[in-house]
């Protein structure tokens, strides 16, 4: 039996947040589908829905409607742990802000999914250092956060994203907090780890410098996709 | 994840230390405050652990504690011999007399009469001279304390009082007394000095007093139990006759119902155990919220709330050990330094350890609590905000 053909699949997907006259609809029927093997950027004004979205995808925010479907699998209707124990072995997470731990050397930041996982602190750190030879960071695994520069900074927090081999990374604003040069090779790394033909990359954005890097970029304005374009490189790359 | 908690905590060394700091200081008040009253409480009783030969304490029925003697004829002491099962009675002389130093000070002093043939209940402990020698002509053996401390010679200007030695003389009540020895005595209650002398030799110096007889000491026969002893001579003679454990919580309990010393100190205990708790559990919380969003990436990346709950857990139990160290480690420390001195002291056992080790253990567990409900209670979505 072949598996899911879609890494997500939203139907309908409403989201609402406060109630009575203070409700704001964050998400307004929302349809998306995210394929195997691709990086589908999602883009649009602040406040249009975007972080609501990828929070409802990656199972870390419950929609108030509708069905999204994970790699054909509805986590909302799995218990609470095995829902997050779900999310820790299929999702991986790049934040604007990296979110690394200051205190952690950047091979433990990296080890943190792995140890979460129960893999054992020196096989996970081990692996960590692996990863973050593949994020062009060798040498700098005992670092902590502070001693690291932007984009350093960010291809840690993608090797993180990534050590666990996750099927489906959802990314924030990766490229916000760096110049346009810096910005521009992190994309390079999450692309070249993050995206294969068995997983999915999915990355909220207002960088219109990166847009080059996406198979599809789907456009949101107050909590609609407005639209989904299929970029020249995703058709030439998806192409049979 | 364990390590991962670990790391957070001890990399944030200025928070790490506020919280064993405020830790150590609740586990030294609540260590060091009740070990100095239960030495405090300790000294109420301690001539009688100090006289520790005789079974049986007999004295006036009017005694309500050790230091509050109610003379008595001295023909109680051969009523006593007379009863049966009864091994020996020697008689003790306990009373309040006035020493007179040589700048013409006077020093209120402890004054015991010990039984001039057997010396009994005389001092353990003889650092300077025989316990015998109080069969010499106006012989008196003073204690350590009272020796380096309120009896010593005066100082002449710019020298330090020196402490009494063998062979020194005071005057007690006018009367001459020759120092013929040092002994170690428990300190009393109300920090006297202690000079012992013998049964006879002590009612001279206490020559205003009609009845001079304090105590009389009696040693019950092997094969007779203390108890019957006791109810036989109470019942014989008409005086209050107690085993000295009897003695000691009755002085025990009348210094504890009729001071406010418990009250102060146990003041002391709670207000080191709210500050410890208050400053604890704020350092602590503060410290979560600080790391609210790491763990909120913990859990959206699947760390579950069991795993959340046991990493903070980890980190308060951590500094509950650390600190509790501290502030016992510091709190042994001084009650090393105070445990040869006359003055302060302290008592450090096992039962004082348990009962605060308890209390840090529920300081942090309530400090772990409150930062464990904001943890759980936090949307993982927060990551993304």
């Amino acid at each position: 039996m072949n598996g899911p053909t879609s890494a997500v699949q939203c139907t309908g997907i409403v989201k609402r947040y406060g109630s009575g006259e203070a409700e704001v609809l964050a998400l307004r029927g929302i349809d998306l589908e995210v394929r195997m093997g691709e990086l589908l950027m999602l883009v649009g004004p602040s406040g249009c829905g975007k972080t609501t979205l990828i929070s409802v995808i990656a199972g870390i925010l419950d929609q108030d409607d509708g069905e999204c479907l994970l790699f054909g699998q509805d986590i909302t209707r799995l218990p609470a742990t095995e829902r997050t124990r779900y999310r820790g072995q299929a999702i991986g997470f790049v934040f604007q802000s990296f979110n690394l731990i200051p205190t952690l050397t950047a091979a433990e930041n990296v080890a943190i999914p792995l140890l979460i996982n129960g893999v054992p602190f020196e096989s996970a750190v081990a692996e960590a250092r692996v990863r973050l030879r593949d994020v062009q960071l060798e040498g700098r695994e005992d670092a902590l956060p502070t001693q690291l520069s932007g984009g350093q900074q960010q291809r840690v927090a993608i090797a993180r994203a990534i050590v666990h081999r996750p099927r489906l990374v959802v990314c924030d604003e990766p490229t916000s907090a760096l110049d346009g040069e810096t910005g521009h090779k992190v994309m390079q790394v999450l692309k070249d780890v993050a995206v294969g033909s068995d997983r999915a990359l999915v990355i909220v954005t207002h960088d219109a410098r990166i847009y080059e890097f996406a198979d599809r970029i789907a456009r949101m304005e107050d909590g609609h996709i407005v639209s989904v374009e299929q970029t020249e490189r995703g058709t030439t790359e998806n192409a049979p | 994840m364990f390590r991962i908690a670990l790391k957070m905590l001890l990399g944030d060394r200025g928070k790490y230390f506020g919280i064993i700091t405020g830790i150590a200081l609740a586990s030294l008040l609540m260590i060091q405050q009740p070990g100095i009253l239960i030495s405090i409480f300790s000294r109420t009783y301690s001539f009688i652990s100090d006289v520790a030969l005789p079974d049986i304490w007999v004295m006036d029925p009017m005694v309500k504690y050790v230091d509050d003697s109610q003379p008595m004829l001295d023909t109680q002491l051969y009523r006593v011999r007379g009863v049966k099962g009864v091994e020996w009675a020697v008689p003790l002389y306990k009373g309040n007399q006035r020493v007179r130093l040589g700048d013409g000070q006077l020093v209120s002093s402890n004054l015991i009469g010990l039984d001039d043939a057997t010396l009994i209940g005389g001092p353990a402990v003889m650092l300077k001279g025989k316990l015998a020698d109080l069969r010499l002509p106006d012989a008196v053996i003073v204690d350590e304390a009272g020796a380096t401390g309120r009896l010593a010679k005066p100082a002449s200007p710019g020298k330090k009082a020196e402490p009494l030695q063998v062979g020194d003389i005071l005057e007690i009540n006018d009367k001459r007394a020759r120092v013929v020895g040092i002994a170690r005595a428990g300190a009393t209650f109300q920090s006297q000095p202690i000079i012992y002398t013998t049964y006879t030799r002590a009612t001279t110096y206490a020559l205003s007093e009609r009845k001079l007889l304090s105590y009389i000491l009696v040693k019950a026969k092997a094969d007779e139990p203390v108890a019957n002893v006791t109810a036989r001579i109470r019942h014989d003679t008409g005086m209050a006759a107690r085993s000295a454990d009897e003695f000691k919580d009755m002085t025990f309990l009348y210094i504890l119902n009729n001071t406010s010393i418990l009250t102060n100190f146990g003041f002391v205990v709670i207000v080191g155990f709210i500050v410890g708790a208050a400053v604890t559990g704020q350092i602590f919380y503060n410290f979560t919220l600080d790391n609210l969003r790491y763990f909120a990436v913990f859990k959206a990346m699947g760390a579950t709330d069991r795993m959340l709950r046991r990493m903070i857990l980890l980190q308060a139990l951590l500094v509950g050990f650390v600190g509790f160290g501290l502030g016992a480690g510091a709190t042994a420390v001084f009650a090393a330094i105070t445990r040869e001195r006359p003055g302060l002291s302290m008592t450090l056992n096992w039962q004082l350890l348990l009962g605060s080790s308890i209390a840090v253990a529920v300081i942090v567990l309530f400090a772990a609590l409150i930062s464990v409900r904001k943890v759980l209670k936090l949307e993982p979505a927060v990551v993304f905000k």
